[in-house]
């Protein structure tokens, strides 16, 4: 070996001994304190959390089997649009639906109006507002959208045809729902807990749910929605009260139906619901429910006819909005899954069908 | 040689330099993050009210509890992290039973009250925190959808002792308690607790 090379070995040693050691003991040194001072350890072991499948979301609300409850109809899901194996998905949001003119379905979602045909075909999409909060169609399929305290309107094609504020000057709308009967406009406000009424220019020309003992709706959940039949019947949501209330055009009470339970599939669950409705062309009554996302289907009087159960639903569902197309199908969205799910009516009423009373 | 010599002084002086700046660097921001007012709080975005605030905190009654966020509460009649919803209903069909095990969770009528309907009524909830011991069983019932999730638990200062290492943070699975920088927010540690 070359001595040389040896020489030069043992100096770069020695070198290190020498100017490394130093600054590499004060580094270690430091890091110890550090370690010391602020307990620096590895990661601690995951403790075992409890099981967290107690959420109220998960209880069955099903009647025992000795008391099974025999329902007059019965619907099955015979179609999805808009979810992830469609052409078109809902990809961020679905915020409403409604029928138009020919069974067409109009969609609010992904900040777009989609409208689909009775088959489930995309035929039209056009740009929504920003901050469009939910939907309507009237007979002339002009598009109802409320839009931070303002009815903003367009025609089936998207050209904006006008518009005006809903609400008191000082104390805009917090629109949920806009319903459109003949000439009337109807807006749920849901800031100040009634159905405002409008007519064709946007005047108001009167309210509805304050000839009741409150003098308003009461909405713990800051929501409410409406629904009018073919007789111009106003059914609306009192999600505190757990009812489903009517109303003539002129804001006087006409009934309600519905109370708080757990149990009893006809009742509603939890703190407050139903929170959407619908109409059938044959005036049965759509709720769809929260907590436990399911759709149940009454008659006008309150008698449960059918339930379309949770298991068709996500669990995290604030709302399932509705529509019923002319042939009686009810059309639910579901806002968390991003679907709209069609539901048929497979057996009808008749000997042998048992309504729930 | 000489010239060699300067170039290997060059880098032994710019390494230990550099050495000496990070580790002061380094330094600076562990004494100022040990000195400014982070505290440990509960993200409730990530919170699932798993029950180990209450049996993890080095306090025998825990500093975390429930708070309500009064924007956010719906002032429900049924309240589900109030009353047991699934409980058996009293003969107004009100459910008996009660989701807070310590009772800590009080209502009272906000407006006119109705006797006659309760229905007709808002309440108002507030926690007693002698008795809340942040086991956040209310918190996970008031969670959308059943509620509108305005209850959630709060690592609250007045008893944080401000461990170096909270216990909480460790026990938590879902990496809920944070360290958040609120200046002026300090919790108050046994040392001020003694000055005061």
């Amino acid at each position: 070996m070359d001595p040389n090379q040896e020489t030069k070995k043992q100096s770069l040693a020695d070198r290190f001994r020498e100017k490394w050691f130093p600054p590499a003991a004060v580094i270690g040194a430091f890091g110890a304190f550090v370690a010391a001072v602020f307990r620096i350890r590895p990661a601690a072991k995951a403790v075992q959390a409890p099981a967290k499948n107690t959420d109220l979301t998960s209880i069955s609300f099903t009647r025992p089997a000795s008391s099974a409850v025999i329902l007059a109809r019965e619907y099955r899901q015979s179609a999805v649009l808009g979810n992830a194996a469609s052409a078109v998905p809902f990809r961020r949001s679905l915020e409403g639906i409604a029928m138009a003119a020919g069974g067409n379905i109009v969609a609010l979602g992904d900040d777009e109006v989609r409208t689909f045909d009775p088959n489930g075909k995309l035929t039209r999409h056009w740009q929504a507002p920003a901050k469009a909060s939910c939907i309507g169609v009237g007979p002339d399929d002009r598009v109802y959208m409320g839009v931070s305290g303002r009815v903003e309107i367009f025609d089936a094609g998207g050209a904006h045809a006008g518009g005006f504020t809903a609400g008191e000057r000082d104390r805009p709308a917090a629109i949920t729902a806009i319903k459109i009967f003949q000439n009337d406009i109807l807006v749920a406000d849901a800031a100040a807990l009634l159905i405002r009424r409008y007519n064709s220019q946007g005047t108001q020309i009167g309210l509805i749910g304050t000839k009741s003992k409150t003098g308003k709706f009461m909405l713990p959940n800051k929501s409410l929605d409406l629904v009018v039949d073919a007789k111009g019947v106003v059914l609306a949501t009192d999600t505190g009260r757990h009812q489903v209330t009517s109303w003539a055009l002129d804001g006087s009470p006409l009934g309600a139906f519905g109370k708080f339970g757990m149990s009893d599939p006809a009742d509603f669950v939890g703190c407050c619901n139903p929170v959407n409705l619908a109409v059938t062309p044959d005036g049965k009554v759509v709720t769809a429910e929260k907590m436990v996302a399911r759709v149940k289907v009454f008659e006008p009087d309150g008698k449960l006819l059918a339930v379309i159960g949770p298991e068709n639903f996500d669990p995290a569902c604030i709302h399932i909005y509705l529509a019923v197309d002319p042939q009686g199908r009810i059309l639910a969205a579901d806002p968390v899954r991003r679907e709209i799910k069609i539901f048929t009516q497979v057996k009808k009423e008749g000997r042998g069908a048992e309504a729930h009373e | 040689m000489s010239e060699k010599s300067t170039r290997r002084q060059f880098i032994d002086r710019s390494v230990r330099i550099l050495g000496f700046t990070a580790i002061g660097g380094t330094a600076g921001l562990l004494a100022k993050r040990a000195s400014g007012n982070a505290v440990f709080q509960v993200d409730p975005f990530k919170c699932t009210a798993c029950d180990l605030c209450r049996t993890s905190c080095v306090l025998s009654h825990s500093a975390v509890k429930a708070v309500n966020d009064f924007d956010k509460c719906g002032y429900c009649q049924l309240c589900p992290a109030y009353m047991d919803v699934t409980s058996r209903p009293d003969e107004k069909g009100i459910p008996a039973g009660k989701v807070c095990p310590q009772d800590a969770l009080k209502r009272r009528v906000v407006g006119k009250e109705d006797p006659d309907d309760p229905n007709n009524n808002y309440y108002e909830y507030a926690i007693d925190e002698t008795r809340c011991d942040g086991c956040g069983k209310c918190v996970k019932a008031c969670k959308p959808p059943a509620g509108n999730g305005s209850l959630r638990l709060e690592i609250r200062y007045a008893r944080c002792v401000e461990c170096n290492e909270c216990s909480i943070l460790i026990a938590c699975p879902d990496n809920a308690i944070v360290r958040v920088h609120t200046p002026g927010m300090a919790p108050t540690t046994p040392a001020t607790k003694a000055r005061e």
